[in-house]
């Protein structure tokens, strides 16, 4: 899942930053308005944790733009005014939740996690796959009841696949979604890092569709 | 004494009341010149009904000269009798006389030969010889103790010039005084009806000249109840720069307030970033020193918050003017909260009263105090929250309801203090309630927790209305 930062202040960037790779997220990041706008137009992006003032180009106008685009992304906006003006026009914008400056970390990322599920239709914060589990809160996946260790990397994969299971996820949007912009991408690494998931998982739950991408398969 | 105190206010009321200086100037202007107008018209035409009488006492004189003959023993008779009739008529009030100069006559003849009107009185008149052709006038009591005027004249008969004889021709003063009191009598009703004109007349120009102020005052008022931002329209040029000053005021205090506003805004950015970057760093970081910052942060957070709602408020609260129309205000806020709580299939349900009433006051206080509530509501409802508002007696009520668990009647109290979280697990400052009652109370209000029937919370919010 990508995840773009749009934050000025370069300490904040740099701690969601952080805090969201750490929870498993593919972080990109703007610190102004008009790269962001840029940013979340061209790249496919997950989503947006918006600080509403910026330079060059305020909050409200860039997901305005945004949302004029038909991009659906789900933006939690971050105030510092706390006034409610400013979070009644962020909804009206298209907004999807707001907090309010200073916050906790982990409050962030249990908002971060709720938007993604909505966006995904999913009701609960476990997804489920057959025998394998996903607990998005903790970053846990389990198998039949035993804890699987995964790599960053594979997680990634997983979860984005987790979150659009039963689709077919090309090789391309999978490569999209688990990397930020800056990173140097290959997709061969994208086979390495399901075959290893393959090998930890049961087989047949990560299906190839060949010359297309993957689809997850559900069973049971 | 309530009694005693109004009619001293209404009294002095009264001294500075521009009505009743141009009222009381032009009452006392118009009395005096009523009065002036009258005693001059009064004067001239008692003097013009003289003058009258003695023309006509001077032409029955002439007459009286005219027909006197005198026989050859020198005695006095009329030729002719008087043509006036009221000469015949006892009493009448009109009468001649000739009198003997000096008591002497010819023969035993009366001394006098008088008019018929004079019966057998005869007039006492101050012995006096006018010169020859002089008219002398007298006022002598008549034959009824009525008051006389008298003119007289000396006559000498061509033939008995020893005889001179005083000719005198008397009418009652009455025949002055009876036309001048009807026309006194007239003049004084339509003076007085002239008087009463003007009056009317003036009362009506001070009540048109004065209209303006009272609709600045009602302009004033609808400023204060917050109907108009401004004074609005045109008033006439001696009043308007008053009311220009006035909306200058009013623009200077509206600019005050969003200035202070923006620089608290400001502030609140400009600290509130630093501090979500050391809750953060010390939130990584572990041990004595980082909880300390935590805790300093969070402290830090809740007072500039606190602070900065009231002064916002403060400033606010008393200027004239404001007024916020409360249904759009309460259905962003709708909004924003079914879409904050879009997973959870919250019901937030207003109900919508017609005519819903406008708060007297600024529109972000408002939001504050009902997104504070509101916020709360969402946070504790299972499946529901609804929403009132009406106006009553010139207040706003919004009541909130949740079908949460509820507050048990013991902490209701606790939980408008600054801090106090009614439940540690749950985000949020522990401030929202207390800065709802401070800003309420600002304004003059009131916020109240009850029991809902929904089985949760019910607060009822109480604020001045327009």
């Amino acid at each position: 899942m990508r995840v773009l930062v749009v934050e000025d202040e370069p300490t904040l960037a740099a701690q969601l930053s952080q805090a969201l790779k750490a929870a498993g997220y593919a972080v990109d990041t703007a610190d102004n308005g008009r790269d962001a706008c840029f940013t979340g137009e061209v790249e496919p992006i997950d989503a947006v944790v918006l600080d509403l003032g910026l330079p060059l180009m305020d909050g409200i106008t860039v997901l305005k733009r945004w949302r004029a685009k038909g991009l659906t992304m789900p933006v939690l906006i971050l105030t510092a005014r706390g006034d409610w003006n400013e979070k009644v026009a962020g909804i009206d914008a298209g907004a999807d939740d707001y907090l309010t400056k200073p916050f906790h970390m982990e409050e962030l990322l249990a908002r971060v996690r709720a938007l993604l599920r909505r966006a995904a239709g999913q009701a609960s914060s476990d997804l489920v796959c057959g025998p394998v589990t996903l607990d998005t809160r903790s970053g846990r996946v389990i198998l039949d009841g035993q804890a699987v260790t995964l790599t960053g990397h594979e997680y990634r994969i997983l979860a984005y696949l987790m979150h659009r299971k039963g689709e077919l996820v090309s090789r391309t949007e999978l490569n999209e979604h688990i990397y930020a912009q800056d990173y140097d991408r290959d997709s061969n690494t994208i086979e390495v890092f399901v075959a290893r998931l393959r090998k930890k998982l049961p087989a047949g739950l990560i299906e190839t569709v060949r010359g297309l991408g993957y689809r997850l398969t559900c069973q049971g | 004494m309530p009694g005693l105190t109004h009619t001293g206010r209404e009294a002095g009321r009264w001294r500075g009341s521009l009505r009743l200086r141009l009222l009381a100037g032009t009452l006392v202007w118009i009395v005096l010149s009523v009065l002036v107008a009258g005693w001059g018209l009064a004067r001239l035409f008692e003097q013009h009904v003289e003058q009258q009488l003695y023309a006509e006492l001077g032409t029955h004189l002439n007459q009286l000269a005219a027909q006197l003959r005198f026989d050859e023993s020198g005695r006095p008779q009329l030729e002719l009798v008087l043509s006036d009739p009221r000469f015949a008529r006892p009493y009448s009030g009109l009468y001649w006389q000739v009198d003997s100069i000096g008591g002497r006559d010819v023969g035993a003849q009366p001394a006098s030969l008088r008019s018929r009107s004079l019966w057998d009185t005869l007039l006492v008149v101050p012995e006096d010889t006018p010169a020859d052709g002089e008219l002398h006038a007298h006022r002598v009591e008549g034959p009824d103790g009525e008051a006389l005027r008298v003119i007289e004249r000396v006559l000498r008969p061509a033939d008995h010039p020893e005889f001179p004889r005083r000719l005198i021709v008397a009418a009652n003063e009455s025949l002055i005084d009876a036309p001048v009191a009807r026309f006194n009598g007239l003049l004084a009703m339509s003076l007085g009806l002239l008087a009463a004109g003007l009056l009317v007349a003036a009362w009506l120009q001070v009540r048109l000249g004065l209209q303006p102020f009272r609709r600045l005052r009602k302009d004033l008022e609808g400023v204060k109840d917050g109907h108009s931002p401004i004074i609005e329209g045109q008033y006439p040029s001696e009043v308007q720069p008053l009311v220009e000053e006035f909306n200058g005021v009013l623009a200077r205090n509206a600019e005050i307030v969003a200035r202070a506003r923006t620089h608290a805004g400001n502030l609140a950015h400009a600290v509130k970033t630093p501090l979500a970057v050391l809750a953060n760093a010390a939130a990584e970081a572990d041990g004595p020193l980082a909880r300390l910052v935590t805790d300093q942060v969070s402290l830090a957070r809740t007072q500039v918050d606190y602070h900065l709602a009231r002064s916002r408020a403060a400033a606010a609260a008393g200027t004239p003017g404001q007024r916020t129309a409360l249904k759009p205000v309460i259905e962003g806020l709708v909004r924003l909260m079914m879409r904050v709580h879009a997973e959870r299939e919250l019901s937030i349900v207003l109900t919508d009263c017609p005519g819903m009433p406008a708060f007297r006051g600024e529109a972000q206080d408002l939001q504050e105090m009902l997104g504070n509530l509101l916020d709360n509501a969402c946070k504790w409802a299972t499946a529901k929250v609804e929403l009132r508002a009406n106006g009553s007696g010139g207040d706003v009520i919004v009541i909130i309801d949740d079908d949460g668990p509820g507050l048990p009647t013991e902490v209701r109290q606790a939980v408008f203090e600054r801090g106090v979280r009614a439940d540690e697990q749950t985000p949020g400052s522990g401030l929202g309630l207390a800065i709802v009652r401070d800003l309420a109370q600002l304004y003059g209000g009131d916020v109240e927790l009850e029991a809902s029937p929904l089985g949760g919370l019910r607060v009822r919010l109480r604020l001045p209305g327009v």
